[in-house]
């Protein structure tokens, strides 16, 4: 793209820079990082001196700016780089923020922003009142569109296999919308009530509170609203798109075939799944125990998908998959899961009481449990069926149970927590030991394990340090042994029909999960090995998206749940928008142990409502908005899009305008004046704001609990011609707003008193000082004195100490009940980092320096590079119109030069 | 004199979500003044201030026209449409 010119900043300056080049025929790019063109002025309340409403005078020109046929707009965005070519003209990067919002497509009905369940300081009111993470950025925006805040996305949701999105129905927790949680997580799966008990919780491990006092309970609460919802509604509530006419088969009834069958549901094909077992659920009703995961929530979780229409067929073994297609199916999906225990392989095997993990729990899981009474039981591995066992094993009446691991502790792939709970229960660990034989007695049943004792070498591929053998052996005595050494798939019927590896596992393209049979694809478990419940669902999830679309003949991508997520936000970057954090206590987990448990009842107790509440209000919203999907439902033009993502353009210009203004002083670095400490010292933006028209309380209130303010003092200078914060310049405008101010003061609130303390009073320039002697007349007071402090009494009031030189220098103190501090101006030094290949020279205060001001006002040190109003140092509005004015003029005398190749010293001569 | 530092205001403006229930609870019975909210809730009169505001913006609740004796005005819940 080329334009001649370049305005970088869209406040009143680069407006007035743009529509001066426009209307002087040049194509002018204007590139505002706000979503609005108008700057600071747009949000002021009146200007001084002729007390002119700023929207009325701003407004106009914002609107002529976006329309204007010969400028570009390109609202939030930001220049990145620019680059001065050895032609003299320049090549820009700019970097078009992500709006999530189609503005084409976007009224201006603000819906969005009633319905988020973000709140953020409001930086348009200077922090004085909370909008929401989809907002519009003022009510005098131009455009008047929305934008959704996201500084990517949030840890927890980040780290989530299942794409689940843990931010979003944490905020719809802490917002009291109970079933909008439950639907936005069931939205990626049906097993909502499952993976609040079950999932290891990786969202907990990434969560960013967790480096402060602890993370949030995610599971759990995902379990509370799982709960919630299945004791008031019969079903999931969802609407299923019209039939299709498609049929899929599903294989199996895990958690990726459940998932799979649910999402294929949804989207209007006819699924059937085939179920080699009674019942539904694979490993949710088979393996895992009733005191993590109680039958009646596998029962709710699996009506999800029935409720759909999908039919399941038990008791029913697939083997030929061609047999499927020719009953119709359009796509198999094989879901089998990890159905075949990994042997010991040592002598003994064939005693009796030795049994596999996966047999034993599904045992007990059908209600034919062996009888452990009394009995010594071994377990042998370290996973998480290990735990369940040996776990399962003590609730039977095993008498000792323990399990024999041949690495050591931290190195057991099992769930921290797991090994952590079994251990309460009871179950004890004999850790690098690895079995050699099963002995027996004479009945052929089962006496002992004989162990080889290991130690630890050097790491292995797993980066684990690899168990090797020693000379030495144990021998654990007992009556039963549990094998609960892995699982692998057993797909052996599947053998020619699809790939498979030596291990049993399918092999399929990982990103589409399709087979090299087109219309067989497959998921979870029998692809990757044996995981867990979350992944199972996230390829569940993936194959359900990709079967879809294959169905459709439209190319196998697209799968933006995993695939094409915003980029994860940083946790530092969360942290350090914060000076401070309240000590937050974690919730705490309630689980009943017992080291003789003996039934099986649910061992985690819920979380009430109040403490779901509480955990859900520790978020710290990392990456601003939370992925909710309120915004999106309730969007009338169906304009949010929440996968969007950052563009960067490159465009060519003849010329650059920098006119990114100022910044105001931090009041906070002049800690006498208690500003950020005590609540009623404010800043004098802010009270413009309270002024303003669009103001945020609807009148003048003071902070520390919303009175009507009756003394209100003024403190001049605040930031500005003050060494001790390196300002030494005056800011030439704090003078002027604070009478205007005064002035607005006195007519909302007729009865308050009005203090202005200054140094001395600059009111130069036309009609100043008459507005000045105005503002007197009214009954506005001015003490002549710097302040010197601000101390806070108990009700809130303010003590101002300061030297009153009119009355001869005598310390006074006074007490206001609101303090405004005339915050001054400091230079916005992002301008010095928008040249890549040049040096964009600051003057001695850090603004951009303008070679002759005297002679050419705006020139900069790089040729063709002009600055406009503010970034070259204090002015009013007044002067930034007429700063602009002269910039542009230079600049479109370089334009005239650079076309004609005339220079400056030949047009001279 | 008090010294007791505020709360950083972007943790304060995010609980206002969370606090929207134990205010409407507060002003169910009538309107209420911010220092009577905060005694309501057991919660800072200026971090209600912003809860309410923010409340206010999003049209869940509304001043009534006029401050009272002491200088602070009521705010009502908004009665949703039918």
């Amino acid at each position: 793209m080329k334009y001649d010119a370049l305005v970088v900043g869209g406040g009143i300056a680069g407006m007035e820079s743009s529509l001066k080049l426009a209307d002087m025929g040049y194509h002018v790019l204007l590139v505002e990082r706000e979503a609005s063109v108008g700057g600071r002025m747009i949000l002021l309340s009146k200007v001084f001196p002729t007390l002119d409403c700023a929207s009325c005078i701003s407004g106009p020109k914002m609107s002529s700016t976006v329309n204007h046929p010969n400028i570009t707009n390109l609202t939030y965005s930001e220049v990145e780089g620019i680059e001065r070519r050895e032609d003299g003209t320049f090549r820009a990067t700019v970097r078009q923020k992500a709006k999530f919002v189609d503005w084409a497509a976007c009224t201006g009905c603000q819906d969005c922003e009633v319905a988020c369940t973000v709140a953020v300081p409001d930086q348009f009111n200077y922090d004085l009142v909370p909008r929401r993470a989809a907002y519009i950025a003022f009510p005098q925006a131009v455009p008047k569109k929305a934008v959704i805040e996201r500084a990517g996305t949030s840890p927890c949701t980040d780290t989530c296999p299942a794409g689940i999105k843990a931010h979003g129905y944490v905020s719809l927790i802490r917002s009291g919308k109970y079933e909008e949680a439950f639907q936005l997580v069931l939205d990626a799966t049906p097993l909502v009530g499952t993976l609040g008990r079950a999932c290891y919780a990786p969202c907990e491990d990434e969560c960013t509170r967790g480096d402060l006092e602890g993370t949030l309970p995610i599971r759990r609460l995902k379990r509370f609203v799982a709960d919630r919802h299945y004791d008031q509604f019969a079903g999931p509530g969802l609407e299923v798109a019209a039939p299709t006419g498609y049929r899929v088969a599903v294989v199996g009834s895990g958690p990726a075939g459940l998932t799979a069958a649910f999402q294929l549901a949804r989207r209007g094909h006819g699924v059937t799944i085939f179920e080699e077992a009674p019942e539904p659920g694979g490993f949710l009703r088979y393996a895992l125990p009733e005191y993590r995961l109680p039958r009646d929530v596998v029962a709710h979780d699996i009506a999800n998908v029935t409720a759909l229409g999908v039919t399941i067929v038990t008791n029913t073994r697939v083997e030929d998959l061609a047999v499927l297609k020719d009953q119709g199916f359009d796509a198999v999906l094989i879901a089998a899961g990890t159905q075949r225990a990994i042997r010991l392989g040592v002598a003994g095997e064939h005693l009796s009481g030795v049994m596999s993990g996966l047999d034993f729990l599904r045992a007990v899981r059908q209600g034919t449990p062996p009888d452990l009474s009394g009995r010594r039981v071994v377990v042998v591995g370290g996973g998480n069926v290990a735990m369940d066992a040996a776990r399962t094993a003590r609730r039977l009446g095993a008498r000792e149970t323990t399990v024999a691991y041949r690495r050591s502790r931290d190195q057991m792939p099992a769930h921290h927590v797991e090994a952590v709970d079994a251990e309460r229960e009871g179950v004890a660990f004999q850790l690098l030991v690895a079995p050699v034989e099963v002995l027996g007695d004479d009945r052929g049943a089962v006496s002992a394990l004989r162990c080889t004792v290991m130690r630890l070498g050097d790491a292995d591929a797993s980066g684990r340090r690899r168990p090797e053998p020693t000379s030495r052996e144990i021998t654990l005595d007992c009556d039963v042994v549990i094998a609960a050494l892995g699982l692998v798939p057993e797909t052996d019927a599947f053998e020619g029909q699809v790939d498979r590896d030596a291990g049993g596992e399918l092999g399929v393209d990982p990103t589409t999960l399709q087979s090299r049979v087109p219309y067989v694809f497959a998921a979870g478990d029998v692809v990757s090995g044996a995981s867990d419940i979350t992944r199972a669902v996230g390829q569940g999830r993936r194959a359900a998206h990709m079967i879809d679309r294959w169905l459709h003949g439209e190319p196998l991508d697209g799968f933006a749940a995993l695939d094409d997520r915003v980029a994860v936000v940083d946790k530092t970057t969360v942290l350090a928008r914060q000076q401070s954090f309240t000590h937050r206590e974690s919730v705490a987990v309630a689980n009943v142990f017992s080291s003789a448990p003996h039934d099986f009842s649910e061992v985690e107790r819920p979380l009430s409502e109040s403490d779901a509440l509480a955990g859900a209000s520790r978020c710290l919203d990392c990456g601003v908005c939370s992925e909710c999907q309120e915004c999106v439902t309730a969007c009338p033009a169906d304009a949010i899009h929440l996968d969007a993502h950052d563009e960067v353009v490159t465009v060519d210009v003849d010329t650059v305008v920098v006119s990114t203004g100022y910044r105001l002083f931090a009041a906070d670095h002049k800690p006498e004046y208690g500003y950020g400490v005590y609540a009623n010292v404010i800043t004098a933006t802010q009270m413009d704001r309270l002024l303003a028209p669009t103001r945020p309380y609807n009148t003048v209130l003071r902070p520390s609990d919303g009175k009507v303010p009756e003394r209100i003092a003024y403190v001049s200078c605040t930031g500005s011609r003050d060494t001790t914060v390196d300002n030494p310049l005056c800011s030439k405008i704090c003078c002027m707003y604070s009478i205007k101010q005064n002035q607005l003061i006195m007519g909302a609130l007729p009865l308050a008193d009005v203090t202005t303390h200054y140094m001395d009073m600059r009111a130069a320039g036309k009609r100043y000082d008459e507005f000045y002697e105005q503002a007197k007349a009214m009954g506005a007071n001015y003490v002549k004195g710097r302040v010197a402090a601000i101390a806070e009494k108990e009700d809130g009031n303010l003590i101002l100490t300061y030297e009153d030189i009119e009355n001869g220098g005598v310390l006074t103190d006074t007490e206001y009940d609101l303090v405004v501090l005339a915050v001054g101006v400091q230079p916005n030094r992002d301008a010095e980092h928008l040249f890549v290949n040049d040096v964009l020279r600051l003057d001695e205060f850090h603004y951009v320096d303008e070679v002759a001001p005297d002679l050419n006002p705006g020139e900069t040190a790089i040729p063709g590079v002009f600055v406009a109003g503010a970034s070259s140092g204090a002015k009013d509005i007044v002067d930034s119109i007429l700063h602009a004015g002269a910039a542009v003029a230079q600049a479109a005398a370089h334009l005239e030069r650079s076309r004609t190749g005339v220079t400056r010293e030949e047009v001279m001569s | 004199m008090s010294e007791a530092r505020l709360r950083d205001r972007r943790e304060v403006i995010r609980e206002e979500p969370a606090m929207h229930a134990s205010i409407v609870r507060a002003l169910a019975e009538g309107p209420l003044t911010i220092p009577q909210i905060a005694a309501a809730i057991g919660e800072p009169p200026n971090e209600v201030l912003l809860w309410v505001m923010g409340m206010r913006r999003y049209r869940q609740v509304v001043e009534v026209p006029d401050a009272d004796d002491e200088g602070f005005f009521l705010y009502a819940l908004v009665q949703e449409e039918e």
